[in-house]
């Protein structure tokens, strides 16, 4: 499908839009172009129609403000078009004393949630937004915590002397689950059933198939899924307002904990992105080991959402038998940075420390015996009756639908999108091994199964092939203002002493900049979209998580299906709330 | 005393009070309720590897009125501390409260506008384990721990109800 004519989406736009286009900015590799917002609507339609541009996919909207500027916010459209293989960034200036803007949800699907998140982080409204409400801040919430001028808060717990206020304010505690006011459950908006054949069911957030603490406020008719809302942030976290607080390498700690099935992925996405702005490259040993690292976990992550996902089917004993394989890698993992699972192992510059004697030969025993692990979580599901009948034709989603969704990772390869991020855009020398992309056509859960085993082959060959070449040198960057010096040079020299003093305690300023960097993980488009501004912490860190992204899409999976089937449908979206809430 | 574990045979004396606390603690039932990173650790805890089923609390229950055991598996969000509140308030008693590592204990990292500094603020708690996350042993060792406390709790015979003390 690549189209070799590269096309500069630039000079596109600006010939069909001489007065549109305010400015051109760069973006370390990536246009971004200043639109008026009474233009946005018609340059975003234009982007995604025309034949030479295809901008079909939005991944994310980012929320940037600058109280010193005038206009204070800017929204930045993250656009990438799967058939070209291009990105751009639409930015939009919007004032303080009019925050709105027009939602471009009419054009692309997937600009549903993004435009809430930015609502409610920072009060920037989307005229004819469908649904505009608070997403992961509770509806009492007063304020929007990402302007810079929200404090960052802690300590104090509104809710020990509030609950009273809270549960007027909550729906769910005032009417009770099970009560006829379905409009106040399903946000205002009812569709046309007769009400007395319909039921409102409430999943969540503590349910033991919703893998955290996701929300589903569910209407049925008879067993039939009619609509499904998902409710999230019942774990939001704080995490990119607490990234503005600490350090850009203190910052690394904090994404451990977003995607808490994929660690090192999360290191490895902020790394790449603040060594972007640095324009910093990590030796070719830190290189390899990433890859062996990341795909390790990537087998961890996959195997354990096995697991989850026949756990939710009842098929408990596949669980026992994938958690033995994520047990041993974990151990690998302790091995090599101590911990078993928030590493923040790979760091700035490379790797915090070497592999440690004998990581790569018990690393090939694993990868050795893996095939016939393999084989037994097939033989327990693959051709089982139960699991097909529970998996197949369950929750399909096209392809097409698929990319409107912004889809990423297994769950767009199991719609038949041979679309890896790894093989698009190579990072970490991922271009440099032979590796083939698992897709699937169906589009259900099935599909989504079989491409996450396949995967988990493929990784097993990466490993292989980066054990076998892994350079000798150094595993880290020998730049001093960047990399904390080894532990032995500070008993000889001085200049070490000082070196790590300054690391520790003011950490190193980052050349003023934007940048964003994207990395396949476990469960997609993982991306980091960083703005320095030459300061010693990040100005903005904004997490492209595809769980969130693709949450917005179930309800077009599941609607129409049994409620049974909700779980399964659930489950092989791979939510992992950390990720989703952030 | 009189009591032959071979034959089975004899007569075994204990104080009432003894014998229904060493029931307790022999048969947690801990509740499915995972909230973040910790949910994850706390699942290898059930897994095969360290089966807290030699402790006699593999019974995971995903409904908190069949539960006595609350471990707070992750970072309590603003958003969550209600319905966390009424969780713990669905449970019957005689319950208990495990506070998983250091945001459920303190807020961790997290010191910021989302998170609850620490579940103790909303319910109270048994015993902290510390760790980010928690090794599935350290859990372990935490669960361990709060059967030794419910052994030494005191009974009220009426009600059969184990006292809280101030501070407790």
């Amino acid at each position: 499908m690549p189209v070799t004519a590269q096309t500069d989406p630039v000079q596109v736009v600006r010939e069909r839009f001489p007065e549109g286009v305010r400015e051109v900015k760069d973006c370390w590799g990536v246009p971004a172009l200043v639109v008026d917002r009474a233009d946005l609507a018609s340059v975003a339609r234009f982007l995604r129609e025309e034949p030479s541009l295809r901008f079909d996919y939005l991944s994310d909207i980012v929320g940037l403000d600058f109280p010193r500027r005038n206009p204070r916010f800017e929204l930045t459209y993250n656009l990438y078009s799967i058939p070209h293989r291009h990105r751009l960034f639409l930015k939009v200036p919007v004032p303080e004393g009019d925050a709105a803007a027009p939602t471009v949800t009419g054009v692309w699907k997937s600009a549903g949630w993004p435009e809430r998140e930015v609502y409610d982080l920072f009060g920037v409204t989307f005229r004819d937004h469908p649904d505009l409400r608070r997403i992961l801040t509770p509806d009492w919430w007063k304020g929007h915590p990402l302007r810079k001028d929200y404090p960052l808060g802690g300590e104090e717990v509104a809710f020990t002397f509030n609950k009273d206020e809270i549960l007027e304010q909550e729906p769910l505690w005032k009417e009770g689950v099970g009560r006829t006011d379905y409009a106040s459950f399903l946000g205002g908006e009812i569709s046309e059933v007769e009400k007395g054949k319909m039921m409102v069911l409430n999943m969540g957030p503590q349910h033991p198939s919703t893998h955290g603490v996701l929300r589903l406020v569910v209407e049925l008719h008879g067993e039939i899924v009619t609509k499904v809302i998902p409710h999230i942030g019942y774990l939001h976290t704080g995490i990119e307002k607490t990234a503005e607080s600490l350090s850009w390498l203190q910052a690394i700690t904090v994404t451990d904990r977003m995607d808490y099935l994929n660690p090192p992925g999360n290191n490895l996405g902020y790394v790449l992105a603040v060594e972007k702005l640095l324009g910093l490259k990590a030796p070719p040993r830190a290189q390899a080991i990433r890859v062996i690292i990341a795909e390790l976990t990537r087998i961890a992550s996959h195997v354990a959402w096995l697991s989850f996902q026949a756990l939710d089917l009842g098929a408990i004993s596949v669980f026992f038998y994938c958690f033995r394989e994520r047990e041993k890698i974990l151990d690998l993992m302790e091995m090599a940075s101590g911990v078993r699972m928030m590493t923040s192992y790979i760091t700035i510059g490379g790797v915090r420390k070497d592999l440690p004697e004998g990581f790569l030969t018990k690393t090939k025993a694993l990868m050795d015996e893996l095939p016939d692990r393999l084989a037994e979580y097939e033989a327990l599901l693959t051709e089982n009756k139960i699991w097909l009948e529970r998996t197949r034709g369950i929750g399909i989603i096209g392809q097409v639908e698929a990319i409107a969704w912004a889809l990423s990772g297994p769950t767009l390869r199991g719609s038949g999108v041979a679309w890896d991020l790894r093989k698009a855009h190579p990072y970490c020398g991922y271009d440099t091994y032979d590796f083939d992309i698992a897709v699937e056509r169906e589009g259900d859960v099935y599909a989504r199964y079989l491409v996450r085993l396949e995967e988990i082959r493929q990784s097993r060959r990466i490993i292989y092939q980066a054990m076998e070449r892994l350079p000798d040198g150094p595993s880290i960057t020998e730049d001093r203002k960047l990399a904390l010096p080894p532990r032995g040079e500070l008993d000889k020299s001085m200049e070490a002493v000082i070196h790590q003093f300054l690391i520790a305690s003011g950490g190193f300023p980052v050349p003023n900049g934007e940048a964003y960097v994207c990395v396949e993980s476990p469960r997609g488009e993982l991306g980091f979209y960083l703005v320095s501004d030459g300061g010693n912490r990040p100005y903005r860190m904004k997490v492209r998580a595809p769980s969130y992204i693709h949450l917005q899409a179930l309800p077009a999976m599941a609607e129409g299906g049994m409620v049974a089937d909700l779980v399964a449908v659930v489950g092989s979206v791979d939510p992992v709330m950390g990720e989703v809430d952030r | 005393m009189s009591f032959d574990p071979l034959s089975g045979q004899g007569v075994l004396f204990a104080k009432l009070e003894d014998l229904v606390q060493w029931s307790r603690k022999s048969s947690i039932w801990p509740f499915t309720f995972g909230l973040a990173c910790c949910a994850i650790e706390m699942m290898s805890l059930v897994a095969n590897r360290f089966d807290l089923a030699r402790f006699g609390a593999e019974v995971f229950r995903a409904t908190p009125r069949q539960a006595d055991l609350m471990i707070v598996a992750g970072r309590v969000s603003m958003k969550m501390a209600p319905v966390l509140k009424l969780l713990y308030e669905q449970m019957p008693e005689p319950k208990w409260v495990i506070a998983m590592g250091a945001c459920a204990s303190c807020g961790g990292v997290f010191n910021n506008y989302a998170i609850v500094q620490g579940v103790d603020r909303v319910v109270p708690v048994d015993v902290y384990v510390p760790g980010c996350p928690p090794s599935p042993d350290a859990l372990l060792y935490g669960v361990i721990k709060l059967q030794e406390k419910i052994q030494h709790e005191r009974l009220q015979l009426g009600s059969l109800l184990p006292v809280r003390e101030a501070g407790d």
